[in-house]
């Protein structure tokens, strides 16, 4: 039987019930793992080629130049100030997240009409983040007289007697960079307020029943009851925030167009590449800005592993260790 | 079982088509969404073709990147005169974006008659792609720019249709009300004349259009030679090794102007940030803003959207050279060029001479006219004090030098990105920093391009 079946031709694997299972199965693959190679890994691994050379946007005539490109990313002070800028959008997450569990635990509490401001708070994550980059462009218009009106913001200041303040100027970058975080902090609390409301309803009511009788204060609740609960949740949302801090776009891209020291490591990548034809350069921070999120991702998974993932992992282990033992004996 | 198979094959394949599809038809829908003409464009080549065969006249193919003049008919009803006399048909294809339409059409033999030279071909390859109108001397007794698309051998394939000067725009009105009557030529005097206007009107004196810096920005930088008042100011900095910034050169005065102009809160608007460029053509036509550095081809667009056009004027540079004289540097547009593969060369030839010399295109569109004995346009009437004079050409060892250099060493003169070195001095200026943040910043840049200057030229 066994020799018969060495023996079969490849006409007749063909025809099989595994041989079908086999290259069925591989010609399924086939089609997503040439449109992943042919676009994520080629040019992926062309980029990390590219990021060690000097090179124009044609690509005629690349000199090798080593590490120079990452040099010029950790040194130079116009690339350096993209991490700065980041330091805003990852302090604007802490607060983010602390605000966020503050309305999150309003809306588990005894309130009316729940379910619309969970509708209001969430709304403006479902909004394109162009339109709300140009709804705050407008927000924080200081008027030009005679030609337009005070935006939004300073139009509510005049009324309570406050002069027009000018948001975007260049003599305060830390103010530009302020206004940009919490345009960021608008547009995505929505989602951290319904991450931490799922969180915070996991929680087992009887526990709540249990400090009540303990007559427990409401910070007592929520400091000993609701915030053990949910560390992980919270654990991730920071872990997150550094991934979203390194890759701000588009709100800075469109309020300021990176100006006023408001660029951030994207803009600057895009900038490189496009403006200054230095793709060399540009190829290089993507590489930086990858390495980055690679890092950060597994930092995250290292944290969050699963656990019962880790109980099999160790009891494996022992395993192993008891047969080596019973070799040896 | 089979059919299954079938079935499943053909879903595999189809989904690839679709893939593909899918990516050709998105690359095609963007061409038809940046120019809208294609769809006109290609059914005006088809009636050419037809026409071609069936008519007894002859048929020209004009592609042009104007597709304004093409579409309001102007430039139909302006080539009447040229048909009726040489009893033929002239079709105008425009396309939005020019050049990289023109490119693929270049690839087969199919690319009209006459056409805007793209900048993309290089000279040496003309002739690869063009006919030879004439020869250098011939043609530059008759006509300005005839140098821009010449082979080696001294042969012109194209002629320039139109020329641009460069200058500064502004409302002859509100100076006019501010009480200025001479036109200032140094940067103290264009600041005084400002201030004045500042003072006596309500009127914004400068506008910076500051939010769409990335390419508003980067018109200062068409003044600098014009302030240099030195044609070959640019092959100079290569050979003579000038310092980028250096005083008596032509990037310090067009920056230290823009520096103090930006530094005076007075003179420029309020919010920098939310400057509407669309609006500010309206604006300006209204009185409400006095000036702005701008090329020339701008004064059309802000004439056509004002109530009076003739109150949007334009003014030389207001920077005197070293040697006491004001002088403009004139531009050329796209140089027009006849298909070596043309099947009516003659009566493209004399399209082409018709085209850029009597035509009166040029002067029509407020235009410097080709041909040298031709008066100059209206709106350049405040120039009659410059002198003008055109960039002398590179010489062969060292074209592609200078974008070379600019590019490597991350200086870019033409950019405007946030790096740049005329964003910094207009954020430095706007954040009133000073005098010496503003030498900081161009002793960096100066620093900068001297080292790959050194490093690109040996």
């Amino acid at each position: 039987m066994f020799e018969k079946k060495q023996k079969r031709s490849f006409k007749e694997w063909f025809h099989t019930y595994e041989g079908q299972k086999l290259y069925v199965s591989a010609l399924f693959l086939l089609v997503p793992l040439v449109l992943l190679l042919t676009f994520t890994f080629v040019p992926a691994f062309n980029m990390i080629t590219y990021s060690f050379q000097e090179r124009d946007q044609f690509g005629v005539d690349p000199q090798f130049v080593g590490f120079d490109n990452y040099k010029t990313i950790f040194t130079n002070p116009d690339y350096f100030i993209t991490f700065k800028n980041s330091l805003y959008y990852l302090v604007g997450s802490v607060v983010q997240q602390i605000v966020a569990l503050l309305l999150a635990s309003i809306l588990c509490s005894e309130i009316r009409a729940k379910g619309f401001f969970k509708g209001v708070l969430f709304f403006p994550y479902l909004m394109n983040g162009v339109a709300v980059s140009i709804i705050f462009l407008r927000f924080f218009t200081k008027g030009n007289p005679p030609l337009t009106q005070e935006g939004t913001l300073n139009s509510v200041l005049q009324m309570f007697g406050i002069d027009p303040v000018r948001w975007m100027d260049a003599a305060n970058p830390v103010l530009v960079n302020c206004c940009l975080v919490f345009v960021s902090i608008w547009r995505y609390i929505g989602f951290d307020i319904i991450m931490y409301i799922g969180a915070i309803q996991s929680i087992s009511p009887d526990l709540y029943e249990a400090c009540d009788l303990d007559g427990a204060n409401p910070f007592q609740r929520f400091r000993y009851i609701v915030f053990p609960s949910i560390k992980p949740i919270i654990s991730l949302q920071l872990i997150l925030a550094v991934k979203g801090a390194i890759s701000v776009f588009e709100i800075p891209y469109i309020i300021t167009g990176g100006n006023y020291g408001t660029s951030t490591f994207v803009i600057k990548t895009i900038e490189t590449a496009f403006k200054k034809k230095q793709v060399g350069l540009a190829s290089a921070m993507a590489v930086v800005l990858l390495i980055i999120i690679i890092i950060v991702t597994l930092v995250q998974k290292f944290m969050f592993r699963d656990e019962s993932e880790v109980e099999a992992r160790e009891s494996a282990k022992k395993k192993r260790l008891k047969m080596s033992e019973k070799g040896a004996a | 079982m089979k059919v299954g198979k079938l079935t499943s094959a053909g879903l595999a394949a189809l989904l690839l088509a679709a893939v593909f599809t899918g990516c050709g038809s998105s690359s095609e829908g963007d061409t038809t969404a940046s120019s809208g003409n294609v769809d006109t464009a290609a059914s005006t080549a088809d009636a050419a073709k037809t026409d071609n065969t069936a008519g007894d006249k002859a048929v020209l193919e004009v592609l042009t990147n104007r597709t304004d003049r093409v579409d309001d008919g102007s430039l139909d009803e302006l080539t009447k005169a040229f048909e009726d006399a040489n009893n033929c048909d002239v079709q105008y294809v425009g396309y939005q974006d020019y050049a990289g339409t023109v490119a693929t059409r270049m690839g087969t033999d199919d690319y009209g008659d006459v056409l805007m030279i793209p900048d993309d071909v290089e000279l040496k390859d003309l002739s690869n792609f063009f006919d030879s109108i004439g020869t250098y001397d011939e043609l530059s007794a008759k006509y300005r720019w005839a140098d821009k698309k010449m082979d080696a051998d001294k042969n012109v394939y194209g002629l320039a249709y139109g020329g641009n000067a460069v200058g500064v725009l502004y409302n002859k009105k509100v100076w006019a009300d501010a009480g200025i009557t001479t036109m200032p030529k140094t940067p103290d005097e264009f600041l005084a004349d400002l201030k004045l206007i500042a003072d006596k009107t309500d009127a914004i004196p400068y506008y910076t259009q500051y939010k769409d810096a990335s390419w508003t920005i980067t018109q200062w930088q068409s003044l600098v030679l014009s302030a240099s008042g030195n044609a070959n100011y640019e092959n100079d900095l290569l050979t003579k090794k000038l310092d980028l910034f250096a005083e008596d050169g032509g990037y310090y005065p067009v920056y230290k102007l823009m520096f103090d102009l930006f530094s005076t809160p007075d003179l420029i608007e309020e919010d920098h940030m939310t400057t509407e460029w669309e609006s500010s053509k309206v604006w300006m036509g209204e009185g409400k803003i006095g000036t702005m550095v701008m090329g020339s081809w701008a004064v059309a667009q802000f004439q056509e959207k004002a109530e009076d056009p003739s109150v949007i004027g334009y003014m030389p540079v207001p920077i005197t050279a070293a040697d006491g004289k004001q002088y403009a540097e004139t531009t050329s547009d796209y140089c027009v060029g006849v298909n070596k593969n043309s099947k009516n060369k003659e009566l493209a030839k004399k399209y082409v001479d018709w085209f850029v010399g009597e035509s009166g295109f040029a002067a029509k569109e407020g235009m410097i006219p080709t041909t040298i004995d031709s008066a100059l346009p209206d709106n350049l009437s405040e120039f009659s004090g410059a002198e003008f004079f055109e960039k002398t050409p590179t010489p062969e060892e060292l074209i592609g030098k200078f974008d070379e250099i600019d590019t490597k060493s991350g200086v870019s003169v033409w950019g405007g990105d946030t790096d740049n070195f005329k964003i910094k001095l207009a954020e430095a200026a706007f954040a009133g920093k000073g005098e010496d943040e503003f030498k900081s910043i161009i002793a960096a840049e100066s620093e900068k391009w001297a080292k790959a200057r050194d490093e690109v030229l040996g």
